[in-house]
């Protein structure tokens, strides 16, 4: 699995247990892991091929350490991502401010990476609607505001775990060609100069 | 005299140090490697006469294939115009290195008397700390074999000898860019790369796989080549980031496993094992050249500490638990030149790699790690910024948390350390009562015995010689006879009972 080729950089965000690794460890092993105190499960790092169309992409998901005492360093993480899911906990307002933050953050750092916002537990609501603190249709509104995709998720049942990364894949592939087709155009240009710049320098 | 002051001021020499390591019997001279003119004149030329031979070979084969991909290349020229010009500059090159080398050579030819060859592998590790000619020149043994590896592995391809052209030229290219910023550098690395994937890309039809395998191997020929060139270089205050990481790690030793929440526990020996060798690989980073093996040593460490974290919990681990534990490593391996392997990692490593790939998951974390330790301060530990501050000064020591429900851990030690000073002293104590008691005894034996023998004398004068033995008159000692005296006084002794006799019982 080390040796395997990723296509693309998909980042969790999430405050400490929201429930990342569970969500990760859902959509790739298929299964949930029952315990006590549900932050620990799963690796850390994954690459899971993704069939879209007629082609296979590898994401490789990055779990992040959701605590407040690696804030400042979360930048690091999500540098190059070509996606993040942003995860809050549906019955958890405080983890959806923190959610609030990443997004900030991310709109800030990182123009080239697309915004997923997920909801997870679903299934804890489904079970009683009074422990819902995150109405629908207010994440619906801030994600329609920041240009994101949103989702509700249960890592016990599985819903919408599938659909949520199989939207990433399809979207880095369809974004995939349009930087392809921009970027290296530009670049090819410079590095020919500054490469014979230098070769001719040296004589 | 003259001696003893020569070796008082330290330089005298013996006899035989100064003569020719060959046993000539001519002196020899330290700028010759100790060797006497003669011998050093043969020894050099017999590793020049090598080193000339291996660059001829290979300038002949480069012309060589040169020609051989000159036509294809005009075939070809239109569909790849990025290289054409530049390939001609390389042709001009090599065909301006081959003449030199061919003039070079024939210097050398008729004056060497071409000693028989018998040991050459020995004079190939003589010869890299050999005084003349430019680095480039003289590649230490290692990137020989880097480079030999290298043509092994295109040789099968197709394209093969001019990926190596290029990446030669590219590399030796680089030598003259010494003065370069290291940023600037890495630009011209990484644009490097970027050209040859893609030119890769188009090569072999898409197929992503065989550009990483080959690119893989240009990033190992090229780092190895220019690692000293290129890591930690003069040009950038690496150095003094290296040194500022060392000395706050330094002072963290008294972080500990609770401050940082780090779900590892080291008394299980399974888990202590794999902590200890993730500290070994992180430090082992240092000691590879190439990126991708310096990679391959974090994620080696990596995977260690996941074991460790998942024989404490009896679960896998997640980001949230790898984090801690990795800063944990980080504290208590110290590894040397941390900054510069980063920047270097960074600066050269293949960005596809670094970027997206499991490798570059863990080297992410690790710079995460990094950038929390130097911004580390009470609050990411759970303290109060006094504690923060007592532990840092080295007033105060948390290393025994849980001592004698006092306030603060520091005195939790103190009280420790007190403790055994008490048992130390009652110790003291005991022990001199001890010798008090030794001395008593041994006075009150004396006194004893000296009682003993002022009663004996003084019962002896009360008693004195009322048996009047005419075998006492002798002079033969008057203490036997005196016994017998004793005895022949006793005259009911026959009517005494044996004496008792010991006896055997069975059972």
């Amino acid at each position: 699995m080390s040796a395997m080729r990723v296509d693309a950089k998909v980042v969790m965000l999430g405050k400490e247990s929201v429930g990342k690794t569970s969500l990760v460890e859902r959509y790739v092993h298929h299964r949930f892991l029952v315990g006590p105190y549900q932050n620990t499960i799963g690796a850390a790092f994954v690459a899971k091929p993704i069939q879209v169309g007629d082609k296979v992409i590898t994401l490789g998901i990055w779990d992040t350490a959701g605590s407040e005492r690696y804030e400042a360093m979360s930048r690091i993480y999500y540098r190059g991502a070509r996606a993040a899911v942003v995860c809050y906990d549906l019955t958890d307002s405080s983890s959806f401010q923190r959610a609030r933050f990443w997004v900030k953050e991310l709109q800030n750092c990182e123009e080239h990476c697309k915004i997923y916002l997920c909801g997870t537990k679903n299934d804890l609501i489904e079970g009683d609607r009074s422990l819902r603190q995150i109405d629908y249709h207010d994440a619906q509104d801030f994600a329609e505001e920041i240009g994101a995709q949103h989702f509700e998720t249960s890592s016990k049942t599985g819903s919408n775990v599938d659909d949520l990364f199989q939207k990433v894949a399809e979207d880095y592939n369809n974004t995939a060609f349009q930087y392809m087709t921009e970027e290296p155009g530009v670049d090819l240009g410079q590095k020919k100069d500054s490469y014979f710049y230098s070769c001719c320098h040296n004589n | 005299m003259m001696s003893q002051r020569s070796e008082r001021r330290g330089i005298h020499l013996d006899q035989s140090e100064l003569l020719c390591k060959k046993g000539c019997g001519y002196y020899g001279n330290t700028a010759w490697q100790g060797l006497c003119s003669k011998c050093w004149r043969e020894e050099n030329q017999r590793e020049r006469q090598k080193q000339i031979q291996e660059d001829w070979a290979l300038a002949e084969r480069l012309q060589r294939e040169e020609e051989e991909a000159y036509a294809s290349r005009h075939q070809r020229a239109q569909s790849q115009p990025t290289i054409t010009p530049f390939s001609k500059f390389e042709e001009r090159k090599t065909k301006e290195k081959s003449s030199k080398v061919n003039t070079v050579t024939k210097f050398f030819t008729p004056s060497a008397k071409t000693p028989p060859k018998k040991d050459t592998t020995s004079f190939d590790t003589q010869s890299s700390p050999s005084p003349s000619s430019s680095s480039s020149r003289h590649p230490p043994a290692d990137t020989d074999h880097a480079t030999r590896e290298f043509i092994d592995f295109l040789k099968p391809l197709k394209s093969g000898r001019e990926i190596f052209k290029q990446c030669r030229a590219f590399t030796e290219s680089m030598v003259y860019k010494r003065d370069m910023g290291a940023d600037e550098l890495s630009e011209c690395v990484q644009d490097f790369y970027q050209n040859l994937s893609d030119r890769l890309q188009t090569q072999f039809k898409g197929s992503t796989e065989h550009v990483e395998s080959v690119m893989d191997e240009v990033e190992k020929y090229m780092m190895t080549r220019l690692y000293k060139e290129v890591f930690c270089p003069e040009t950038t205050d690496d150095e003094k980031k290296d040194l500022a990481i060392q000395k706050r790690i330094r002072a963290l030793h008294w972080v500990t496993i609770e401050m940082l929440c780090v779900p590892v526990d080291e008394e299980i020996p399974e888990v202590s094992d794999s902590v200890v060798k993730a500290i070994t690989d992180v430090i082992e980073m240092d000691s590879k050249r190439v990126p991708k093996d310096k990679l391959a040593c974090i994620t080696r460490c990596s995977k260690h500490i996941f074991n460790a974290i998942k024989i404490s919990k009896k679960e896998a681990a997640s980001a949230d638990d790898f984090l801690p534990t990795l800063i944990y490593i980080v504290l208590k391996a110290n590894p040397p030149r941390l900054q510069s392997n980063i920047q270097y990692i960074t600066r050269f490593c293949n960005p596809s790699r670094l970027m997206t790939g499991e490798d570059g998951y863990y080297f992410t974390n690790l710079c995460c790690a990094v950038a929390f330790i130097e911004k580390l301060d009470g609050q990411s530990l759970n303290l109060s910024p006094e504690e923060f501050e007592l532990y840092m000064s080295g007033q105060a020591s948390p290393h025994w948390p849980q001592g004698a429900g006092a306030s603060s851990p520091g005195s939790a030690a103190l009280s420790q350390v007190h403790k055994r000073l008490d048992l130390l002293t009652g110790l003291g104590e005991r022990q001199d009562r001890v010798i008090e008691k030794a001395r008593q005894l041994e006075s009150d034996l004396i006194d004893w015995t000296d009682e003993v023998e002022q009663k004996v004398q003084s019962v002896l004068e009360s008693f004195p010689q009322e048996t009047h033995n005419p075998t006492a008159t002798t002079a033969s000692g008057t203490t036997s006879a005196a016994a017998s005296a004793i005895d022949s006084d006793n005259v009911e002794n026959e009517r005494l009972p044996p004496p008792l006799q010991p006896q055997v019982f069975a059972g």
